[in-house]
């Protein structure tokens, strides 16, 4: 495999300015508030959309956060991680997600044929099915796929591009590793947050995004353990191949039997 | 009813005993017509290797038929239990009833069906064991199909992902069994050349009586005689 | 900004006041945060509200509404009692040392007033028209007397320690509800740049300007900063973030009531003629009399030259006659405008790129004023609330007799120009995209209506017509469009911005400096003859070929070179920085007074002794001595720090010192007064509770929609409006955008969690907001970002409102916008600062109910 690159989110540098949010949707062609189709309402936050869907890949969560130290108003930057072991690209079965080049888990619209497994693997809930038809089960799935047009012809991503903190970054992953750690020493012993850390380094065989946090994973809706679905293994690993052999035995037992029995089976005469 | 022998002049007279009312028969290949595209379709999405099949347009429309063949399939129960509410009620107690005979059956079925020893087979209701066994696995195999696959189909993104991972896996296994079952049964009603008039019975509902005697004794002569048979048949073969 | 965006890298403390840079303009945070990496800096958030920057930072000081001159007050007094000043610094380039008038008064002595007020109605309301106490001890010959051990009480240093002796930490506290273990935190942070070798800069914005003492809370910033010597220096300067992207430009050019382009005063009734007009300026005193403004004579000269060219001589007064004058500029200010509209005082108005209907304080009493318009023209992107203002909620169209004419713009990406920022660079911009339709650059607009004037006057000259009729037009031979045909060609306004040569200019040794028609380099070359024509002074040279340092040369504006050689991030040929591509200015004080740079690592420019000035003695020798560095020193390059003044740094100012003590409106001093509406009365001079100078408007004071003033028996909580990353102003750019009407769709009103359970309101559930002058409906989120003050006391609720909103503009989904909501502006109160009228949207009282 080539080179696999990553990237940085520093949620200590984010302030929400979302201009990440309309880069992805004006990159990847987007939609936004659509009366009566689309639309956002307040509910008592700055967040909006409240969840990933499909016209949104990449949104910032907005958490107010206080340990009893220090009051903490978070944000952080939601969107696909691109596991080293992805479940939704392992149960997808057209091939519309695929471990890409750089460890991107690239998604390929046309090959997709909507039956949504990855938007139910997922441990972080990324995909999202855009159901067409949910009578006929019409669908297609979508997320972030870090631009893979821009950067796998050499650019950064839309959002990293756009974001004016600095809080995002794009590169090699170990170097994106190493300056997260060195972020987060930073954040612990200057900055004043204890339990700074960084998110990605090894959850799932290693994510695509690597993040500086200032306050525990879970804090910010992140399993701090995330688990790669027992079902989705259980499924490739067992259910489809017993599955085929089953089939397969079958088959070569009945044309088998049907050989033998031609042989010592007559028709049974008719009276 | 008389019937002409293949390549002969002789005709024959035949007794014909009903098996299968019309709309049972009629359900059954409405089942079996469901059943086959359900099964090749949800085939496409289990097997990684059909991938090409799965993709786009194509993966969409095999999607589609899946859904379509399953209104079809899962509507025939519904069908029968509103046309047919006694028959139905009375053909699954049937298939609920099991006696010592069914080990017997299953003991003497590979014999019987593949080495032809006819001898060692113990008398039978109007449902033979397997077809028992097979109806068992079918009235199963529909509900959990209903149960696993109407969620995937209208609650994803509802239901939690557990769920919905766990009906995944849940369609699947039933996958794997009615269809390995699926295969068994259209061998032994197509392929097995000793079983045509079980074809015959499915296409005109009737079996004759000469295979009926032969097949389901307890069913053609009666439960009492058809032991009575049996026994004097295992004594007579000096068991 | 004294200095740029780029610059902020260089700060040890950051501080940011009523402003929230993370969400209004983001691209500072990068700068912000590369400090803190780089240096180690430490970010100081003051604001009433916990906002997305306050999130980022390392210390964050909650402050009630309106009370900043207490908060800095306090500052100055921690600064002066703990000698945390820069001492050199405020010896030498500030005015702290001065002596003041023998018979000055302040508020300690005069129960909150400075000697010379006048209130001649008796409405507690005034002016200080005699302001003569407030100014310097001179000797003989007219020079100030300084006291330079900073002991003589009636000095500067002595005064203001004085003036600020009460606002010590409790005093400070009970004003302004801010616990004082933070304001000592945040004095004992910010005064840490005091030291020699530290700079910290201040980062305002409109949380600062618009109150009643708007213009006196960015002056006790400038005050501070002179105290700790942060002006002038890399990482230092007050540093007001403008509040659009080429707002600086606009002021550049003077689309102010009181200025003509290039900070020139507006001609009044006092200034008939153009002598007058100078002589007015440049009498002893005036704002012309020292420094660098004593060129003023050439700057007005020039721009009158550049608009009337050959009509414009000097037996005309360089047509000086053409200029409309001015009772008094304060009469055309905003919210004198829209009260002059209000009373039917003006036929007509044209406005462009504004949504007043929903941007104007007390935006319902704006709005019937419009209506009392005969015609209304307005230059737009949208149908804004502006636009279709006489269908605005409980406004019946039949009975508006406002005759409104859309005239569609293009957006800013759809036009060639150069737009200036905040730190006063001016990069010129390409067109990216066409303009949808008809749609026009609002200069092609004005020029086919100016020339369309021309064309109607030729036909009927009405007895003013000159003005019109001679005014230099020619800007035509741009583009073609493919609707109206030949466009403007914008780089001849550049020109004329630039200026340019009428006449060979010579100098003394006959060496021609620029040929007839030439492009200017610089202000420098503006005669006051009639030699030179320029628009703008302060650009001039702006459109100039320069080198870009990569080999190549093309107009200043245009250059997008790379290198930095100082590592201060100057970037010198990148663009153009006015005044004269200097990109810090007062930068004489990066220096010490020997002219050597302070010892803090961040060499701006210094004086070399050893290097040639250019000049020659009377034996032609070459002189040596001459300020040099990576920026253009703004000073005399060949002033040596030891010649007479030559430790001046402030050129624009008549004596060249930092004005600790300066004259405003107010007073000479920043004074701690209430808001006009405040729930609380001025615990330091209960009888002054607000500003005395500024002016309240009664106009149907009692009616429905009228200027009415709430009380806090009624109305008890303060309330403030502000934007939100995700939109522009009133909204006319952001509202209609799908992406950013998605992230931010409804009006909103944010308050603590302990207001909400006193009033029974829900997180998310809509709730109504009153104040004297209207009423509207909100969205609540509450949030731990707020939290109640303890004002001297008492607990004063807070509440916060964005002024985005408004019901939507145009009918039907083609015109109407995304995001829709009721407009904080009817809330607001119609009362500006006393000295540039700019409205007090920032504090005001309020009640919150369940919807």
């Amino acid at each position: 495999m080539t080179e696999r690159l990553a990237m940085y989110i520093d949620t200590s540098k984010c302030m929400a300015c979302r201009g990440c949010q309309v880069a992805c949707k004006q990159w990847n062609d987007r939609q936004g508030y659509v009366p009566g189709v689309r639309e956002t309402h307040n509910v008592g936050t700055y967040e909006n959309p409240l969840k990933l869907d499909p016209q949104t890949w990449t949104r910032i969560k907005f958490i107010e956060y206080d340990d009893g130290e220090r009051f903490q108003w978070l944000f952080m930057k939601e969107g696909c991680m691109h596991c080293t072991n992805a479940a939704c690209a392992d149960v997808c079965p057209t091939g519309a997600l695929k471990y890409g080049p750089y460890g991107i888990i690239t998604f390929e619209r046309e090959l997709c044929n909507g039956c949504g497994y990855c938007s139910q693997f997922c441990p972080f809930h990324i995909p999202q099915l855009e159901v067409i038809n949910r009578l006929t089960g019409e669908a297609k799935s979508s997320k972030c796929v870090f631009c893979q047009d821009r950067t796998t012809n050499g650019l950064k991503p839309a959002c990293v591009k756009t974001c004016p903190a600095g809080a995002l970054d794009w590169g090699d992953r170990d170097e994106m590793i190493a300056k997260a750690e060195a972020r987060v020493e930073v954040l612990k012993n200057e900055r004043g947050f204890p339990k700074a850390n960084v998110y990605g380094k090894t959850q799932l065989g290693g994510l695509g995004r690597i993040y500086v946090l200032t306050a525990p994973p879970e804090v910010y809706g992140l399993p701090a353990d995330p688990k790669y679905p027992a079902i989705s293994t259980l499924w490739q690993k067992i259910v489809q191949p017993v599955g085929q052999a089953v089939f397969g035995a079958t088959i070569l037992g009945l044309v088998a039997a049907f050989f033998v029995a031609r042989r010592n089976v007559h028709m049974e005469e008719v009276e | 009813m008389s019937v002409r022998l293949k390549g002969t002049d002789s005709a024959i007279m035949i007794r014909w005993i009903p098996k299968y009312t019309t709309v049972e028969r009629f359900l059954h290949w409405v089942h079996t017509a469901s059943f086959i595209p359900l099964a090749l379709t949800g085939f496409v999405l289990f097997a990684p290797w059909l991938e090409p099949l799965a993709q786009g347009a194509a993966g969409v429309t095999i999607r589609l038929i899946h859904r379509i063949a399953a209104v079809f399939f899962g509507g025939v129960p519904i069908i029968y239990a509103i046309l047919q509410p006694r028959r139905m009620v009375l053909n699954l107690k049937e298939f609920l009833t099991f006696s010592q005979y069914d080990l017997l059956w299953l003991k003497g079925a590979f014999p019987y069906y593949v080495l032809g020893r006819h001898e060692e087979m113990p008398p039978q209701p109007r449902f033979n064991t397997g077809e028992r066994l097979t109806a068992i696995v079918l009235v199963l195999g529909t509900l959990i199909f209903g149960l696993t696959g109407l969620p995937m189909w209208f609650l994803k993104g509802v239901m939690p992902v557990w769920l919905f991972q766990l009906a995944v896996i849940i369609h699947d296994l039933m996958f794997i069994i009615t269809f390995a079952m699926f295969m068994v049964h259209f061998y032994l009603a197509v392929v097995h050349p000793m079983m045509w008039q079980s074809l015959v019975s499915m296409r005109y509902g009737v079996v004759s009586e000469s295979y009926a005697r032969a097949h389901h004794a307890m069913w053609y002569y009666g439960e009492k005689r058809a032991k009575e048979m049996w026994e004097q048949h295992r004594r007579e073969a000096g068991h | 900004m004294t200095n740029h965006w780029v610059d902020i890298k260089n700060a040890d403390v950051i501080m940011l006041n009523g402003s929230n840079a993370a969400e209004n303009h983001p691209a500072s945070m990068y700068w912000i945060h590369k400090a803190r990496e780089e240096r180690k800096a430490q970010l100081l958030v003051v604001d009433p509200r916990l906002t997305r920057s306050a999130a980022k930072a390392d210390l964050y000081v909650p402050i009630r509404s309106g009370t900043d001159i207490a908060f800095y007050g306090g500052m100055i007094k921690y600064i002066l009692d703990n000698e945390l000043y820069h001492k050199e610094y405020v010896l030498h380039y500030t005015n702290a040392a001065n002596l003041i008038h023998p018979d000055f008064k302040g508020p300690e002595d005069l129960d909150g007033l400075f000697s010379g007020f006048a209130d001649d109605d008796g409405d507690g309301f005034g002016t200080y028209k005699d302001r003569s106490t407030w100014s310097y001890q001179t000797d003989a010959e007219g020079k100030a007397l300084r006291d330079e051990t900073l002991q003589d009480p009636q000095c500067v240093f002595q005064i203001m320690k004085r003036h600020y002796a009460r606002y010590d930490l409790d005093t400070v506290s009970a004003i302004t509800g801010c616990p004082k273990d933070k304001l000592e935190a945040a004095y004992k942070l910010y005064a840490s740049t005091g030291a020699p070798d530290k700079v910290g800069t201040i980062l305002y914005a409109m949380g600062q300007t618009q109150h009643t003492v708007g213009s006196q809370n960015v002056r006790i910033l400038a005050m501070i900063q002179l105290l700790l010597g942060n002006i002038g220096r890399p990482g230092g300067g007050v540093n007001a973030l403008r509040g659009e992207s080429n707002v600086q430009g606009s002021t550049d050019q003077g689309l102010l009531a009181h200025l003509l382009p290039g900070y020139l005063p507006v001609p009044t009734s006092a200034d008939p003629d153009l002598q007058t007009y100078i002589d007015n300026k440049t009498k002893p005193g005036g704002p012309w009399s020292g420094g660098y403004w004593t060129n003023g004579p050439k700057f007005i000269t020039s721009l009158l030259k550049a608009w009337w060219g050959e009509h414009a001589t000097a037996d005309n007064g360089f047509a000086y006659e053409y200029l409309p004058k001015v009772e008094s500029a304060a009469n055309h200010y905003w919210i004198a405008l829209f009260e002059a509209m209000y009373a039917g005082k003006i036929k007509g108005a044209w406005i462009m790129g504004q949504n007043p209907a929903v941007a104007g304080p007390n935006a319902r009493l704006e709005r019937k004023a419009l209506q009392q318009l005969d015609w209304l023209v307005i230059q737009e992107l949208f149908q804004t609330e502006t636009v279709a203002f006489w269908r605005a909620p409980g406004v019946n169209p039949a009975e508006v007799k406002t005759e409104v004419f859309v005239l569609p713009a293009a957006d800013a990406m759809e036009k060639e120009g150069s737009v200036v920022t905040s730190g006063r660079l001016i990069q010129w911009r390409p067109k990216v995209a066409e303009a949808p339709g008809e749609a026009l650059p609002d200069h092609d607009i004005l020029d086919r209506i100016c020339r369309k004037l021309k064309e109607l006057y030729q036909a009927d000259a009405g007895p003013f017509a000159d003005p019109i009729l001679r005014l230099t037009w020619d800007y035509g031979g741009g583009p073609t469009h493919p609707v109206v045909g030949e466009l403007v060609d914008i780089t001849k306004v550049a020109r004329e911005m630039n200026g340019y040569a009428l006449e060979d200019l010579v100098d003394d040794k006959g060496t021609v400096l620029a040929k007839k028609g030439d492009l200017l380099s610089g202000f420098a070359r503006l005669t006051a003859d009639g030699k030179t024509a320029c628009g703008c002074w302060v650009f001039s040279g702006y459109y100039y070929p320069m080198p870009d340092g990569e080999g190549n040369t093309l107009p200043a504006a245009k250059r997008r070179g790379q290198k930095d050689p100082s590592g201060l991030g100057l970037f010198p040929y990148w663009g153009f920085s006015w005044p004269a591509n200097r990109r810090i200015v007062y930068n004489r004080c990066s220096a010490d007074p020997s002219g050597k740079p302070w010892p803090d690592g961040r060499d701006l420019i210094w004086w070399d002794p050893n290097a040639d000035s250019g000049t020659k003695d009377a034996e032609g020798k070459p002189i040596l001595g001459k300020w040099v560095g990576y920026d253009v020193p703004d000073f005399v390059v060949t002033k040596a720090p030891d010649a007479p003044g030559g430790k001046d740094p402030f050129i624009m100012r008549t004596d060249g010192k930092g004005g600790l003590f300066a004259a405003m409106n107010e007073g000479p001093l920043p004074t701690h007064y209430e808001p006009v509406e405040s729930p609380v009365g001025n615990l330091l001079y209960p009888n002054r509770p607000v500003n005395p100078v500024i002016k309240i408007w009664k106009t149907d004071e009692g009616q429905e929609v009228g200027n009415n003033w709430g009380a806090p028996d009624k109305f008890p909580i303060v309330a403030t409006t502000y934007r939100v990353v995700e939109h522009w102003q009133a909204g006319g750019m952001s509202r209609w955008l799908e992406w950013l009407a998605e992230a931010q769709p409804d009006m909103f009103v944010e308050m603590s969690e302990e207001l909400a359970k006193e009033k029974g309101i829900q997180n998310g559930e809509m709730v109504k907001v009153s104040s004297a002058r209207g009423t509207i409906k909100a969205v609540a989120i509450v949030t731990k970002r707020f939290k109640p003050f303890q004002v001297n006391g008492k607990t004063v609720h807070q509440v916060g409102m964005p002024w985005h909103f408004g019901w939507g503009g145009g009918e039907g989904e083609e015109y109407e916008a995304l995001a829709k909501g009721d407009a904080a502006n009817d809330l607001t109160p119609h009362v500006g600062d006393a000295n540039t009228m700019i409205p007090e949207y920032k504090a005001f009282l309020v009640n919150v109910e369940k919807a």
